[in-house]
């Protein structure tokens, strides 16, 4: 047991210290597309790229001016493409997440303290646009009691017109190690038990919400 | 409420359903023939479902079973679940079994799951298999769920053949590496 | 809402699955010399001449349209290798260990670098028959789905793409009707207090 465990663990040590800022930031891009709801903003990780990427940016543009090799400036160029494509789609496809759950994510601290500075910004200007437009449109034209843009009328109990994330989508998903039933939310504890290092396993995304914030599941 | 904008929703529930007057209600009429506006108590009609829910919960109907889920349908889908020409039936068969299910016939859920079960492998196949045009006669039976599922598998194995032909793959667009200020 | 659902935004085309391939390492010898590339997502290099080299296809494929380097046959590429595997796959029910981005490489070598595959009709026509075979096992095994969790071992990014929509959806339904008859429909467990509320104005019932 000792030495697998040691095994294991050099293995993570491995990983951590192989695994460059741009694999980090294409499983964060995997995991962002494929999960339902809106996950961890990456702020460091974001920050250390975009440094990353200005000063490739820099370079391209001094060694063009020198007149050098360039075979050598397109490659570097290429790096360059791929890596910013990486960034412009993860952030990208938060947005669009933003977009479709827009009121829940304003009103969930959850969910809000998962976003950057600047996608909180999004969200409000957003929702202000939107919602004097519905007002303008709609809204301000129907009788007192049905006026709001979350509550089909006051009487409502809850926030009824906001759509909300649904976590009982499948996903597809690899676990990074073996998964004990502890590492699961207990409520699921009939439903999932353990889970297999490497093995493709398509799973309700609720059950594996856990882990997968911990990091230690991939979804592909 | 998580589908207020969702169209299927709203259409699910638009589906009619047999009620039966728990109480005597004043100031509605349901027959256009009658004068007086008001329904006794043990009457029959047809109603939408979102109307007949509202008034099951004040406890002012009870909910019958509506014809797509009678016997006949039950035997035919026993039969047969993957001919049976559920679309005609009720296009949100499976929804709106769902959303009815708790309130009148449990039994409706059993239902949905062996049928659902049978039909889903013929979609499967036939999803993954045969070209469109031959498929039409057998689209015509899904309901909007099989649908979509059917939709999705085409769609999916579709794109992986064009790109397998080859094509244009993933390319820089001119627009990009212009630099732009950030909004205030 | 309305403007922007987009059921899609969770679905990869199969040129991201491509570029998450292209990241995958090939054996190269290049002809020409070159400096190591400081790359941000990694360092090669310095190459000299028919000394051979690891990089990542999409460098690969660079050099080589360029004319400045030929591409080494994966060995899991190799006549050999696929034949064993295609009579494997037709064998067992199970699938055969592959690279998990085999569809992506091979197609992406068929394409670029033809005249550095021996055989390349050969080793194509194996490949073919691989996917075809595997892609009736990946039919078999959803035939056989339930609404509880499925694993698969040794299924490639593009096979499990190509099916991703279809199973998700599929298995959310099962998902949801097995299960629905444990619990009532969420939706209404929140307004089962009925409301009255008394200033609503009253409507007539009108029936069709």
């Amino acid at each position: 047991m000792a030495t697998e465990e040691s095994a294991s663990v050099m293995d993570d040590y491995e990983t951590l210290i192989s695994t460059t800022d741009v694999e980090l930031l294409k499983r964060a891009w995997r995991n962002e597309k494929a999960a339902p709801e809106i996950l961890q903003f990456e702020s460091s990780l974001v920050q250390r790229i975009k440094e990353q990427i200005e000063l490739a940016e820099q370079n391209v543009e001094i060694s063009e001016a020198n007149n050098i090799d360039p075979l050598t400036v397109s490659l570097y160029q290429m790096d360059l493409d791929r890596t910013q494509f990486l960034l412009r789609s993860y952030l990208r496809v938060r947005l669009q997440k933003i977009e479709k759950y827009l009121f829940y994510v304003l009103k969930t601290d959850e969910y809000l303290n998962r976003l950057s500075k600047q996608e909180q910004m999004f969200a409000r200007r957003c929702t202000d646009d939107l919602g004097s437009h519905l007002d303008e449109t709609v809204l301000a034209k129907l009788p007192d009691n049905y006026q709001s843009i979350l509550k089909q009328s006051i009487t409502s109990e809850e926030d009824d017109m906001v759509p909300v994330p649904r976590l009982d989508t499948f996903v597809i998903c690899k676990a990074k190690q073996y998964l004990s039933g502890l590492d699961f939310e207990p409520e699921y504890s009939m439903e999932i038990t353990e889970m297999e290092r490497d093995l493709l396993t398509f799973v309700c995304y609720k059950f594996i919400k856990k882990p997968l914030e911990n990091g230690k599941i991939d979804l592909v | 409420m998580a589908n207020y904008y969702d169209i299927d929703s709203i259409l699910v529930e638009e589906e009619f359903v047999p009620v039966v007057f728990q109480k005597a209600i004043n100031g509605v009429k349901i027959d256009e023939s009658t004068e007086k506006g008001y329904v006794e108590q043990g009457s029959k009609t047809q109603l939408p479902f979102w109307l007949a829910h509202e008034l099951h919960m004040r406890q002012a109907v009870s909910i019958g079973v509506p014809a797509c889920f009678n016997q006949k349908t039950r035997l035919e889908i026993q039969a047969d679940a993957a001919c049976v020409d559920l679309r005609s039936r009720c296009p949100y068969f499976y929804e709106f079994g769902c959303k009815l299910a708790p309130l009148c016939d449990k039994s409706i859920g059993l239902l949905l799951a062996y049928a659902f079960r049978i039909r889903y492998k013929e979609v499967l196949h036939k999803a993954h298999t045969t070209a469109f045009a031959a498929a039409s006669r057998f689209l015509m039976l899904l309901t909007k769920e099989e649908t979509y599922m059917y939709e999705a598998a085409q769609s999916s194995m579709a794109a992986f053949k064009k790109w397998r032909m080859g094509g244009p793959r993933l390319q820089r667009a001119s627009i990009l590496g212009r630099k732009r200020k950030p909004a205030e | 809402m309305a403007g922007q659902s987009d059921s899609t935004m969770s679905l990869f085309s199969s040129e991201e699955i491509e570029f998450m391939a292209e990241d995958e390492m090939v054996e190269i010898v290049p002809n020409l010399r070159m400096d190591s590339l400081n790359f941000i997502c990694g360092d090669y290099g310095p190459f000299y001449p028919q000394l051979a080299a690891q990089v990542p296809i999409w460098l690969a494929l660079a050099l080589k349209k360029r004319g400045k380097c030929t591409i080494r046959l994966p060995q899991w590429m190799s006549i050999e290798n696929l034949t064993q595997v295609l009579e494997a796959e037709r064998d067992s029910h199970a699938f055969q260990p592959l690279p998990f981005h085999y569809v992506e490489i091979s197609r992406l070598l068929f394409d670029l670098a033809r005249e550095d595959i021996p055989d390349m009709y050969m080793v194509r026509s194996l490949i073919e028959d691989i996917r075809d075979v595997r892609f009736h096992k990946v039919e078999t095994n959803l035939e056989k789905f339930t609404a509880s969790t499925v694993t698969w071992k040794n299924m490639s990014a593009m096979e499990v793409n190509v099916i991703r929509a279809f199973a998700g959806r599929a298995l959310q339904a099962f998902y949801k009707h097995d299960n629905e008859q444990q619990t009532p429909d969420t939706d209404r467990t929140l307004d089962k207090q009925p409301q009255i509320p008394t200033d609503r104005p009253k409507r007539n019932l009108k029936p069709r």
